[in-house]
């Protein structure tokens, strides 16, 4: 088949594909797929609200578990913001972001675990809880560096494959050194005194720990917002996330800045690591790991690369875990909707992703020509 | 393109020559016997063969490494101290049997499915294994194990299995027993206590997780629950892997039980107890054996006052004074510490079983050789009846339960018989069932 | 002499070395002897990074384009130094550890125990120990820094021997099985007391490697230009030696059961299982380029619907019952559908995942393989795949009345899977699916504007590499003949990755040789089950730092995904377009194309 001379484009395209090719399928399909999600969760949820079990699902219940779920979302988005930052300035993931976690979460522990011995963590409790976070970002920010020098920066030209599967590696090597080292075992971490106990505020039953995570997340993010956008070290951050080459060209040291954008993921992750000893009382090897994944989850859903983004995929999924089985699926009749914990948030993650490629926060397309 | 035809077709033929003359080679078990009223050539699965100076092969498939391994080393040093025990006392040396020592085999069974494959290979592959004791776990002998030594003929008796799928029918491999419980004893009987006085339930909601064992109990305690009259409000299954489990209680405490039933073990344990303990601080709280621990103790604090463990209660042998006074301290002499889990007495039995099954059926072939058929042992364990061991009394059913009158006690938080367990670690509640009893 | 780089090399080794006393490893081989009763594991593990440190230091570095090469003397003092620092660091751990106490410190890192410090001291008091540490530690250094400036002649054979005895000690589990059932004479090899090899066995075993290097330098070229020629210069069509050598190799690929009994066997049915995931992933991530880190998928998928197809029973609290759905078929014709279901369900996956790329691509495969996980798992599924107890009594593969349950057996099954998944991965890849999946992988957008339908080849690889996946995962259910959810998490799509990448990314012998290493050896050494994660996990970093195409590199397929999947992010901005691939690829590569 030969082009005819002369002839415009389109209409060789338009000889070469047939009525069905032409169709705008994609659009078709995501329209469709809109409408049987729209369909599934309003039905889901109609049919949990009016099933016999909803007769014990009061509003405090539904407000309950949204709580519960923002507590949990405040220490998933601290450690989101690990994975969006350095995302943001090396185009990598970095898996073993978990295992930055767990460390200083465990590190800390022995610190903890004294100090509640001796009474000192209820006498003074500041000091002490400064002390033990204190130890918790050492810990973090160290293997947070040891990582980027031993799997990130020889790898920095790589293709992409190549620094992620090391970080697997690194995430699994790390994981199980700490359970060399301390055991599989896990360990009771202690809470201070004042921390325990509840709040009712509009009715409804607030952990006293988990409106000190709260709190400290908040302010924690908001630091690190001013960090980046008013200070030097920031603006640096971000100039190297914007193009490397020429903030290198510009005067500023890369290779400083990218250790110190993992030193900052560090920071958060040590005090995540602190807060999550304190809210759950207990800490094993496995701790970062399982958290790790479902803080990635939460900044790809939120858009990674964007502190914003971290912030937002962190609380969506602590709700989304807390409260979505039990609004949608329960009305289907499944049994013990918990166990799909997991699932559900999953297949959000997919459908956020099939709407919208670049996150919840990130721009509408995938491809950048 | 002919020669690679050609190449290709004498390779093949090659090949099916070589596959048939290497699965033509696979020796029989057993050999030629000497007198006797089995004749090992012709009897199905035929015979160990014992040499003259030989020990006698018995194998063990227990998880000794990993986190489990408190599990499977106080199970072997359980069967080690049977051997011991062969010459009548605990002098840590080593009796024999018809005159042959006894040596061990072991492997890991690693509380996997593959570990329990792995081991079971190994296992089976060696003819000179008498007889194995384990699995530790029940997935690892689930369809496993319990197949692979069943087709080739070898004993596998676990002292702490009690899923109760291993010896149900159907699923019952024809060469597993088991001196371990079978947890629909377990479950019933936790039924029976949350319903009885010191509880009075009407209602009851359970947490499984992903392990058989869980399944097993939770199950087992529904049915009779629901037998009696009980109503189960809910059933959850939680990721044991995971920490935050405040929406699933706050899903359960919505319903309103009475009492919550959560077998697992003991990391999801420490934090369903810190978790419940404000989300639903009046219900009861019953969890089994594979939380009682002093790990758990060491990871609630305060948070542990008041919930129930159900367990194997070893006070019961206590009245069995072989196992106060001397068995204990054998233990602590021989290993240096005290036990570190509730099978040893199971694998001691077990062991104990197999031994006097030897000797029942074992062919002296006059030379100083033995020949112990493999079905004939078999046979002669599973019709033990009426055996004193130190876990009470022994008579196996045809399906492979041979724990008959199974004691199970329920422990009241902070008074749990581990260590950092405080007051008179006694059981508030036992009770004493067969299968029989039990749904 | 740099003396700032000789302590910051023995002092990482330093504490490398106080890393493996604390994460047990001196502690648990301490009685792993070698060679004789004097050469243990544990011994090795105290010196090898001394060694290693003083090997850092005294080898030919490159600046400034030429390579400098010290003279034997200084290199062998550098190395003294290095190592003596790394002793240095880890006798000072030693004393002080025993200053503040054993118990105190155990309290913290349960692996330093009373037994452990006594065998780090030799039973001295800690400062005489750590004399004797720094000492031996010095030694190891020196040997190490003098090793790599040996004349080659010299070099290679040593290295040949060393690392041969070492691995004949280290795998006395495995040799001595299989000389016995060859009924091989092995007492003089091995010592049956002590368990590790005897000296006289050693000795004959370093003459053996080195006298085979020393063959290799002098002939190996000759020997690889013999078996690589073919018979007329340009054809296609394989030489009489190349004919010979592989029907050799074909040989003892089918002997290898019968040499070697059934439990090593059995592990190594386990590696052609591992080994047809891998040909399968390697279809998705090396071929197509899509970075899939959720393969357990497939592997479930088939193994679960091989046993629903073959008439499996689910294991209820009550004994064993039906599921939901299922069919009695035989084996052999649950097979193929089973292979279809996969296909479909690979389309499925694939569907959502087209626009993705890169790292948001691996998060989503990610994601769906845990879902599956949890959804085996869930009493949702109960009815249908049996929950946590799973399913038993999948029929056996038979063929007449010929079974496959016999782990011999099943390595003839498992072999003709594996070489029907190889051929047609081989026909795959140099077909037009291949070559569209090249092109895709190199710039999609242009492939895209050149008609090369992205959508329908990535689905096209997924489907394939599903299908092949799935097959892995009959034979698994064939094998165990019951299955529970504990066998499909997420660590077998990790074990999959590793392997196709360790055995080089699109080369068909590699994975292979990634399922040997990655599942074979740790099948055969199951003393070490507790490091098995550790290992692994330095081992993949160790890999993608110093050999990221592998063991079997293949040339073409080694490239692997490409910057454009930054178009994702809207700060990418422009990125260089660098054609820097990682460190150590050559472009003429060494494995088969």
């Amino acid at each position: 088949m030969t082009i005819a001379e002369g002839a415009p484009a389109t209409s060789v395209a338009d000889v070469r594909l047939s009525t069905f090719e032409r169709l705008p399928w994609r659009r078709i399909i995501l329209v469709l797929l809109a409408i049987v999600i729209v369909a599934v969760t309003t039905i889901g949820i109609y049919k949990t609200l009016t099933s016999p079990e909803a007769a014990n699902y009061s509003g405090e219940f539904w407000a309950q578990l949204t709580v519960d779920g923002l507590s949990y979302g405040a220490i998933l988005s601290m450690v989101a913001l690990g994975y969006s930052m350095v995302y943001g300035i090396l185009r990598m993931i970095n898996f073993a972001h978990g295992e930055v976690f767990m460390a200083g979460g465990f590190a800390s522990f022995f610190f903890a675990n004294a100090y509640a011995k001796s009474g000192f963590l209820n006498s003074n409790t500041v000091v002490a809880v400064l002390i033990v976070m204190t130890v918790s970002v050492l810990v973090s920010v160290g293997v947070a560096l040891l990582l980027e020098r031993v799997c990130y920066r020889p790898l920095r030209n790589a293709p992409r494959l190549v620094p992620l599967i090391t970080a697997i590696g690194a995430s699994l090597f790390i994981q199980n050194s700490f359970r060399g080292f301390f055991g599989p075992q896990s360990y009771g971490y202690p809470r201070p005194s004042s921390l325990n106990g509840q709040v009712p505020i509009l009715g409804v039953h607030v952990n006293k720990i988990d409106i000190a995570v709260l709190v400290v997340a908040v302010v924690c993010m908001l630091v690190l917002q001013m960090f980046v956008s008013r200070t030097k070290t920031g603006r640096s951050m971000r100039a190297v996330a914007e193009d490397r080459e020429i903030a290198s060209l510009m005067g500023i040291d890369v290779d400083r800045t990218i250790a110190i954008t993992f030193a900052v993921g560090g920071v958060l992750a040590g005090i995540a690591g602190v807060l999550f000893g304190m809210t759950f009382q207990q800490i094993q090897f496995t701790s970062g790991f399982t958290l790790g994944i479902a803080a990635f989850t939460a900044a790809v859903l939120g858009g990674i690369g964007s502190i914003g983004g971290a912030t937002l995929g962190g609380f969506l999924i602590g709700v989304l875990r807390a409260v979505g089985p039990v609004l949608i699926l329960t009305g289907f009749g499944i049994p013990s909707v918990h166990s799909l914990n997991e699932a559900f948030v999953f297949l959000v993650l997919v459908l956020v992703l099939v709407f919208r490629p670049g996150g919840l926060l990130g721009t509408g397309e995938a491809e950048k020509v | 393109m002919t020669t690679s035809r050609w190449v290709t077709f004498t390779v093949g033929v090659l090949a099916l020559a070589l596959v048939s003359a290497g699965c033509s080679n696979d020796s029989s078990t057993g050999g030629a016997s000497g007198g006797g009223a089995v004749d090992c050539a012709s009897v199905q699965f035929g015979c160990v063969e014992v040499a003259a100076d030989a020990p006698i092969n018995l194998g063990t498939l227990l998880a000794t490494s990993g986190d489990n391994a408190d599990l499977g080393t106080d199970s072997l040093n359980g069967v080690k101290l049977a051997i011991d025990h062969l010459d009548g006392t605990f002098d840590q040396t080593d009796g024999q049997v018809l005159g042959h020592d006894v040596k061990l085999t072991n492997e890991d069974d690693l509380c996997s499915a593959d570990g329990g494959q792995a081991g079971g290979q190994a296992l089976a592959a060696d003819d000179s294994i008498v007889a194995v004791i384990g699995t530790s776990c029940s997935s690892a002998a689930l369809g496993v194990a319990d197949t692979i030594l069943s087709q080739k003929g070898v004993l596998l008796f676990s002292p702490s299995n009690t899923n109760p799928a291993l010896t149900a029918e159907g699923t019952h491999q024809p060469f597993y027993a088991r001196t371990a419980h079978n947890d629909r004893i377990q479950g019933a009987i936790v039924a029976e206590f949350a319903a009885g006085d010191m509880v009075g339930a009407k209602t009851a909601a359970t947490i499984a997780d992903e392990s058989p064992y869980t399944q097993g109990l939770t199950a087992a305690f529904e049915a009779n629950w629901e037998n009696a009259g009980g109503t189960v409000t809910d059933s959850e299954q939680i990721n044991s892997e995971d920490t935050d489990f405040k929406p699933v209680l706050q899903t359960i405490a919505a319903t309103n039980p009475d009492v919550l039933y959560f077998p697992v073990f003991v990391s999801a344990c420490s934090l369903i107890i810190k978790q419940a303990k404000d989300i639903m601080p009046d219900t009861t709280k019953i969890v089994s054996d594979g939380c009682l621990s002093s790990d758990t103790l060491k990871n609630t604090g305060d948070s542990v006052d008041g919930v129930y463990a159900s367990s194997p209660d070893l006070s019961a042998f206590q009245s069995n004074t072989a196992y106060a006074d001397e068995f204990i301290p054998a233990y602590k002499d021989a290993f240096g510490t005290a036990p570190l889990s509730v099978f040893h007495a199971h694998a001691y039995d077990a062991a104990n079983v197999i031994f006097q099954a030897i000797q029942q059926v074992a062919i002296d072939n006059g030379d100083g050789t033995l020949s112990i058929p493999r079905q004939a042992l078999r046979d002669a364990v599973f019709a033990t009846s009426g055996y004193d061991g130190l876990t009470g009394t022994i008579t196996c059913t045809p399906l492979g339960d041979c724990a008959t009158d199974v004691t199970i006690g329920v422990f009241k938080a902070p008074g749990w018989p581990v260590e950092g367990g405080s007051g008179n670690q006694k059981a508030v509640f036992t009770d004493t069932k067969s299968l029989e009893d039990v749904l | 002499m740099d003396v700032r780089r000789l302590v910051r090399v023995g002092a990482i080794c330093g504490a490398v070395t106080v890393y493996f006393a604390l994460v047990g490893l001196t502690d648990r081989f301490a009685k792993l002897a070698l060679v004789g009763s004097s050469v243990t594991m544990g011994r090795l593990v105290l010196v090898i990074a001394p060694l290693i440190a003083g090997y850092a230091v005294g080898r030919p570095r490159t600046r400034s384009g030429t390579t400098v090469s010290l003279p034997i003397r200084d290199a062998v003092v550098h190395g003294l130094v290095a190592g003596a620092i790394a002793g240095a660091v880890f006798a000072l751990f030693v004393i002080f550890v025993d200053a503040f106490g054993v118990e105190r410190v155990r309290g913290v890192f349960i692996n330093v125990s009373p037994a452990m410090m006594e065998y780090v001291t030799f039973g001295q008091t800690a400062v005489v120990a750590a004399l004797i540490l720094t000492a031996a530690s010095a030694v190891a250094g020196g040997l190490g820094g003098g090793y790599p400036v040996l004349p080659v002649t010299l070099r290679k054979p040593t290295g040949s021997a060393v690392l041969a005895v070492f691995a004949l000690g280290f795998l006395q589990r495995i040799v001595p099985i299989a000389l016995d059932q060859l009924n091989v004479e092995r007492d003089w090899l091995y010592s049956r007391r002590l368990g590790g090899l005897t000296w006289a066995g050693a000795v004959v075993v370093a003459a053996i490697a080195a006298s085979l290097s020393i063959l290799k330098q002098r002939k190996g070229d000759r020997i690889r230009e013999l078996v690589r020629a073919p018979s007329v210069e340009g054809s296609t069509r394989p030489s009489g030696t190349q004919i010979v050598v592989a029907l050799v190799l074909l040989g003892l690929v089918l002997v290898t059961p019968l040499l070697v009994g059934s439990v090593i066997s059995n592990v190594l049915g386990f590696v052609l299982i591992f080994a047809l995931l891998g040909l399968g992933l390697n279809i998705v991530v090396g071929y197509a380029g899509l970075l899939d880190l959720g393969y357990v998928f497939f592997f479930a998928v088939g193994a679960y619907s091989l046993a629903l197809l073959t008439g499996a029973s689910l294991n209820t609290f009550t004994g064993s019952g039906p599921p939901a759905v299922s069919a009695d078929l035989n084996f052999w014709v649950a097979v193929p559908i089973v292979m279809l279901i996969a296909a479909g369900a690979g389309v499925l996956i694939g569907a959502p995942v087209l626009r993705l790329r890169g790292d948001y691509l691996a998060l989503v495969t990610l994601g769906l393989g845990e879902m599956v996980t949890v959804l085996l798992r869930s009493p949702w599924l109960e009815p249908l795949v049996g929950g946590p107890s799973g399913m038993r009594g999948v029929t056996d593969a038979a063929i007449g009345g010929f079974g496959f349950q016999d782990p011999v057996h099943f390595y003839y099954l498992g072999i003709a899977f594996v070489a029907f998944a190889a051929f047609i991965s081989w026909r795959l890849a140099s077909s037009r699916i291949g070559r569209a999946w090249t092109a895709m992988r190199e710039d999609e957008q242009i492939a895209d504007a050149m008609g090369v339908s992205t959508t329908r080849y990535k689905l096209l690889a997924f489907a394939m590499g599903g299908a092949i996946g799935s097959l892995g995962g009959a034979l698994f259910a064939v094998k165990i003949g019951s299955l529970t959810p504990a066998s499909f998490e997420l660590l077998v799509s990790i074990q999959v990755l590793g392997i196709v990448i360790l055995g080089g990314i699109g080369s068909i012998p590699g994975v292979i040789v990634g399922s040997l290493v990655l599942v074979g050896l740790p099948g055969l050494l199951r003393e070490f089950e507790e490091y098995r994660l550790l290992a692994y996990g330095a081992a993949i970093v160790a890999v993608m730092l110093l050999r990221p195409q592998g063991l079997v590199p293949n040339v073409r397929r080694s490239r692997e995904l490409h910057e454009e999947d930054e178009a994702q992010d809207k700060w990418a901005g422009d990125v260089p377009r660098d054609e820097h691939v990682a460190a150590g690829i050559s472009p003429e590569g060494t494995g088969a194309g």
